[in-house]
């Protein structure tokens, strides 16, 4: 992972910041609708949608999670299929009434990668849930994804997100970050 | 000025001849702080699974109730579990989850404790004078350790009975899980913990013996898990609940429900394979108990579900709130590939994002919060199912009950709770089954 400032060939121009930024709006948009559908054409074949575990641990034991440790998401598309075909069944009980949702995503930083047609996307996206009477929970995570472009549309290719939180401090993870 | 009359007999807040339980139980701050003197400062509890920390100086941070514990590797292999408490002022001496290290020192003064919980040492140590501290008897509180096939247990009470008399012929079921080929199990890497505003019992009692809930619970978690085919409808025979002081394993015997709940289908295949083998070793009966449609808890607050493989501990954070702790289980003579599959299937059905578990802690918190209302605490819930089903079992240890779908072993694990939650000592706490496995071996 690229850290701290990147070269000048590495920068997108504002015509793809802004093609990125639109297409994340739209995804956040998909999922505050409940409109997951829509969302899975967004991304492409091959996703790995992946949310890895959180510990606290001391720096002179920090270690990076890998694919094979524990993780709230380590999907591929036909997982979020699944997931997808839980909330069109009609017995979603904790779905009905329906969570209130927004996906605020900020600090959006767009890279070029060796391959013209991929991306690199930093962003910071923050889900305020509202569900029940009246209970609130705020979920943050850090995402880098990979989008890349097929047949001309972006597409989500790979994210990864880093939960800023040690316990998740909620009943249940019911939004996607 | 509390018009609330509490019980000072426990066993009052239930009658299982007739099928009932308190709510009170899941509410009352004074019946909370009990639990705590009664149950988790004198029952074994799950620490950690060996493999968690293999290496010399690994350890791993967790509680007993709500004291702060370190387990830690020594260096002949075994285990210490001590406070996680300095003995000066009193401030945590690590604030890790887990790691490797040699020292634990606290952050206020710079006491440093070994990994074996001993002071070793005091940061500027010349502003004491001779004589004003004995360092050897100012370690960390020891708690008893033990383990059984790979679990670690601790319990800081002297007086309580060894770890195989606590889990007694539940030894027989756990061989299920625990001892199913030569190489034993070991968890994969990391775990996943979260809040959930709910009393730790409904945590417990649910995979203690509540199969009926899967039924409608999860129905859409199955059906997403299972080509939108939801479950089978109830088929009480052939299953059982079992129960042993408290430890409950509820089953059926078809072997393949829990499995199939992963959505791997190679895992599936890893099984049947396996299966012959499992019977040479766990005889017939136990090796079309792995995989059904089941679900355990060990008493008083660890569980786990054999096929799916999740395990976890419901750490009690007051009344009204635990955490949950979960990790994938796994036999370590499985390919990685199976491994992969099953924790990757696992993780999709049983953490907080689960297609599963999601629909578990809505429940669960709906349970406890209803209980603020003082006409709603004052009323009775109905654990009556199956009543009248208990058996005796030609194979099967423990109080059994036909039909997985029962409350059989909720009550027993009540019953359990009552009875440590009365006594003043350890022999006053019964042994409510007939014990088959007494100082036997049980594979």
């Amino acid at each position: 992972m690229t850290k701290g400032t990147t070269s000048n060939n590495t920068v997108a121009s504002l015509e793809l910041i802004n093609e990125v930024q639109q297409f994340l709006y739209r995804e956040a948009r998909h999922h505050d609708n409940e409109e997951f559908r829509e969302w899975l054409t967004m991304l492409t074949e091959d996703i790995h949608y992946w949310m890895p575990y959180r510990y606290q641990r001391y720096r002179k034991n920090e270690k990076e999670p890998t694919i094979y440790d524990t993780a709230y998401y380590n999907d591929d598309m036909e997982c979020l299929v699944k997931r997808i075909i839980r909330t069109e069944t009609g017995t979603c009980w904790s779905e009905d009434p329906a969570t209130r949702s927004a996906h605020v995503v900020t600090n959006i930083e767009v890279e070029l990668t060796d391959n013209p047609d991929e991306f690199r996307v930093y962003s910071l996206v923050t889900v305020h849930r509202n569900i029940n009477e009246d209970e609130e929970h705020t979920m943050l995570g850090h995402r880098t994804d990979l989008i890349r472009r097929v047949d001309g549309v972006l597409k989500l290719a790979k994210r990864k997100i880093i939960l800023d939180q040690n316990i998740f401090k909620n009943k249940s993870l019911n939004v996607y970050l | 000025m509390s018009n609330r009359k509490l019980e000072s007999d426990y066993s009052r807040y239930m009658d299982l001849k007739e099928g009932w339980v308190d709510r009170r139980i899941f509410w009352e701050r004074e019946i909370y702080e009990q639990e705590l003197e009664q149950i988790f400062a004198k029952a074994w509890q799950f620490i950690a699974h060996d493999s968690m920390m293999p290496n010399t100086n690994d350890f791993y941070t967790t509680y007993m109730g709500e004291d702060g514990v370190i387990a830690a590797r020594q260096k002949d292999g075994s285990v210490k579990v001590f406070l996680n408490s300095c003995t000066h002022r009193g401030n945590k001496i690590c604030y890790a989850d887990d790691g490797n290290t040699r020292n634990f020192t606290c952050n206020y003064h710079g006491w440093a404790f070994g990994t074996d919980g001993e002071l070793k040492g005091l940061s500027n140590e010349h502003v004491y004078d001779e004589g004003d501290i004995d360092k050897s008897q100012w370690g960390l509180q020891q708690a008893r350790v033990d383990s059984y096939k790979g679990l670690i247990f601790a319990t800081f009470d002297e007086e309580a009975p060894s770890l195989e008399e606590f889990l007694g012929d539940f030894r027989w079921y756990l061989d299920i899980m625990l001892d199913q080929d030569d190489g034993g199990t070991e968890f994969i890497g990391g775990g996943i913990k979260n809040y959930i505003n709910a009393n730790w019992k409904f945590g417990v009692e649910n995979f203690v013996g509540d199969a009926y809930h899967a039924l409608w619970t999860h129905d859409s978690g199955f059906k997403a898990m299972n080509n939108n085919e939801g479950f089978p409808p109830a088929d009480p025979t052939g299953s059982y609940h079992a129960s042993m002081n408290g430890h409950g394993w509820e089953f059926g015997t078809e072997g393949l429900a829990d499995i199939a709940i992963l959505g791997q289908p190679k895992v599936l295949e890893y099984y049947e394979k396996m299966r012959p083998k499992m019977a040479e070793r766990l005889g017939e009966m136990r090796s079309k108990i792995f995989g059904s449609l089941a679900s355990v808890s060990l008493f008083p607050n660890c569980s786990f579900l054999p096929g799916i493989q999740t395990f976890r501990v419901w750490l009690p954070r007051g009344p009204h709130k635990f955490e949950m702790r979960m990790w994938t289980i796994v036999n370590k003579n499985m390919p990685d590939e199976i491994k992969q599959a099953i924790n990757i299937g696992c993780m999709q059905t049983f953490n907080p994002a689960g297609v599963l578990e999601m629909d578990d802690g809505e429940n669960w918190e709906g349970n406890t919060s209803v209980n603020k209302g003082v006409v709603t605490r004052k009323g009775k819930l109905h654990y009556g199912c199956g009543i009248n089903r208990r058996i005796e079992h030609e194979e099967l240890p423990g109080i059994v009950y036909a039909s997985q779908f029962n409350d059989a072993n909720q009550r027993q694990f009540y019953e359990r709770w009552a009875d440590l939650m009365n006594a003043k000592s350890w022999d006053q706490v019964p042994t409510r089954y007939t014990p088959r496995y007494a100082g036997k071996k049980t594979v």
